[in-house]
């Protein structure tokens, strides 16, 4: 009896949640880190079997994986996520859904337990909860990824910026070389005889002037989108300034209902506005100017989101200002379609859409990304489900950190 | 305002930039050198005395910053201009000879008139004082 307090000491201490069945599937363990993980206590739980042990991480009674490390079960394996056995020991990534809201993510092992003479006496296994370790993996390689295609982007603006000078200013000389106002062009077309006039009657009927403008403004356009590309290799040459966000929504939301495309395309005035904001904010070092940008691209999309969808009879959205900590957050939330895993995972990808060609550039909410992150040293987060509309939220720090 | 008087020294590495500027400006009366570099900027400048000089950051060698700094103490009277491809805040020893963030220039120039308006306004405000 003293040796089993003893075991019984021994694996209460152990960190990890840990307990063990004997071989009819009757709990004979259950230490202190379980008891803590599933609020499930010893006393209440040692003696039963019939698969009570299932129960805290799946709701219902069903074998497990310390069922598998007694006697393997093909089928129940290959349900896991990534699963491992050697030899004796089995691992495998477990997703419980009802353990706390949201489920949580599981790396467990469990091992079939000999006595002496080598008979299975039951099996032990042991669980780590991964769950937020996995969340900064998800959000490291998002990081990494945008660093890279961040870079892969700068790079081939730098590179595309002289060509595209060159397409738009020379468009421009043409234009100047045809001009009647220079006296070189006179002269020039004096020396070998023609009248200047008559050239520019010309290229005016034949349309030229109107080719040499859409170069330029087709340059202009790519040129636009090489500047926002521009953002995610550095932050802005502007000043961070300290400033009242609350007056910065209001005139942004004030921006948006006088847009033209925003009153046409998307309904705005349609669009009931809440205000939330919590009294007494302080002001925030931003750089005004680019975080009007990225607050009026969201809106826009929230409003674009909301005027695509049918189903969404009173579209609303919700700006909502509140100090968290040391960071003030900006909600902006809406109830419109909401948007699917796979589409929030890569929402601020540059040239990610999922808007019809020419509608979008994919470009709006990665330069927000770029600025508020690289250009302010906050954070966006988004939680969307299909359905139940989106809210971005945009974190900013109060004081401004040295990036 | 007669624009022969003033000269302006483009400092380039791409040939093609330089050439587009410079046909505008020789347009517009300006008397326009190119240099492919910095050094051969450095070596241009005090002959030259342009009034303006418009350099590019990343240059072959050594850089659009160091050579306007090395520029601005062979001939002070110039105003310096910084033409660049990427996001740029001015460094301190650019702000210490007298560059202000208008100076920065962000590539591509969509409209050259307004090129031409800025050299003026650095010409103008080079000789007053």
């Amino acid at each position: 009896m003293e040796y089993q307090d003893r075991l019984t000491d021994i694996i209460n201490f152990l960190p990890d949640a840990t307990w063990a069945i004997d071989t009819a599937g009757t709990v004979i363990a259950w230490n202190r880190a379980i008891e803590e993980l599933t609020g499930v206590k010893a006393e209440s739980i040692i003696g039963k079997g019939d698969f009570e042990y299932a129960v805290p991480f799946y709701g219902c009674r069903l074998p497990i994986l310390v069922d598998v490390a007694i006697t393997p079960n093909l089928e129940q394996e290959r349900q896991y996520k990534s699963f491992i056995r050697v030899g004796d020991t089995v691992e495998a990534e477990i997703f419980a859904p009802h353990f706390r809201p949201g489920g949580v993510y599981l790396w467990a092992k469990a091992r079939r337990l000999l006595d002496s003479a080598g008979n299975v006496i039951g099996a032990i296994e042991t669980i780590r909860d991964i769950t937020e370790h996995k969340r900064m993996q998800e959000i490291m390689a998002h990081t990494e990824k945008m660093v890279m295609v961040g870079g892969l982007a700068a790079g081939m603006a730098h590179e595309i910026n002289n060509p595209l000078g060159a397409i738009l200013q020379h468009a421009q000389n043409i234009e100047r070389r045809v001009s009647a106002d220079i006296p070189a062009n006179l002269k020039a077309a004096a020396e070998v005889g023609v009248d200047l006039d008559l050239v520019r009657a010309y290229l005016q009927k034949r349309g030229i002037f109107d080719f040499i403008g859409h170069i330029r403004s087709a340059g202009m356009r790519a040129s636009e989108i090489i500047s926002n590309m521009l953002h995610f290799s550095r932050g802005s040459e502007a000043g961070i300034e300290p400033a009242d966000v609350a007056t910065l929504l209001d005139r942004i939301l004030e921006l948006a209902g006088s847009d033209y495309d925003m009153k046409k395309k998307y309904n705005f005035q349609q669009i009931e506005l809440q205000r939330q904001y919590a009294p007494g904010l302080p002001p925030v070092p931003i750089v005004s100017s680019e975080m009007e940008q990225v607050l009026l691209n969201i809106i826009k999309n929230a409003a674009q989101a909301m005027s695509g969808a049918a189903m969404v009879s009173q579209p609303c959205i919700i700006v909502r200002i509140r100090v968290s900590g040391d960071v003030i957050a900006i909600d902006i939330e809406d109830n419109g379609p909401g948007m699917a895993e796979a589409v929030r995972r890569r929402i601020f990808e540059p040239f990610f859409s999922t808007k019809a060609v020419g509608v979008g550039s994919g470009l709006g909410l990665s330069v927000a990304y770029a600025i508020v992150t690289k250009g302010h040293g906050g954070s966006i987060e988004i939680r969307s489900r299909p359905g139940e509309g989106s809210c971005f939220t945009v974190k900013l720090p109060l004081q401004e950190r040295k990036l | 305002m007669n624009n022969d008087e003033i000269r302006v020294l483009l400092v380039d590495d791409e040939k093609m930039i330089c050439d587009c500027v410079s046909a505008y400006l020789e347009d517009e009366g300006f008397t326009v050198r190119s240099a492919f570099s910095g050094e051969e900027g450095l070596e241009i400048i005090a002959a030259f005395c342009p009034a303006v000089c418009i350099s590019d950051l990343n240059l072959p060698g050594m850089g659009g910053e160091e050579f306007i700094v090395k520029a601005h103490t062979l001939y002070p009277p110039t105003g310096f201009m910084l033409h660049t491809g990427m996001l740029y805040s001015l460094s301190d020893r650019l702000r210490a000879i007298g560059m202000t963030a208008d100076d920065v220039l962000l590539k591509p120039v969509h409209d050259l008139s307004k090129l031409v308006k800025k050299i003026r306004l650095t010409a103008a405000s080079r000789r007053e004082s």
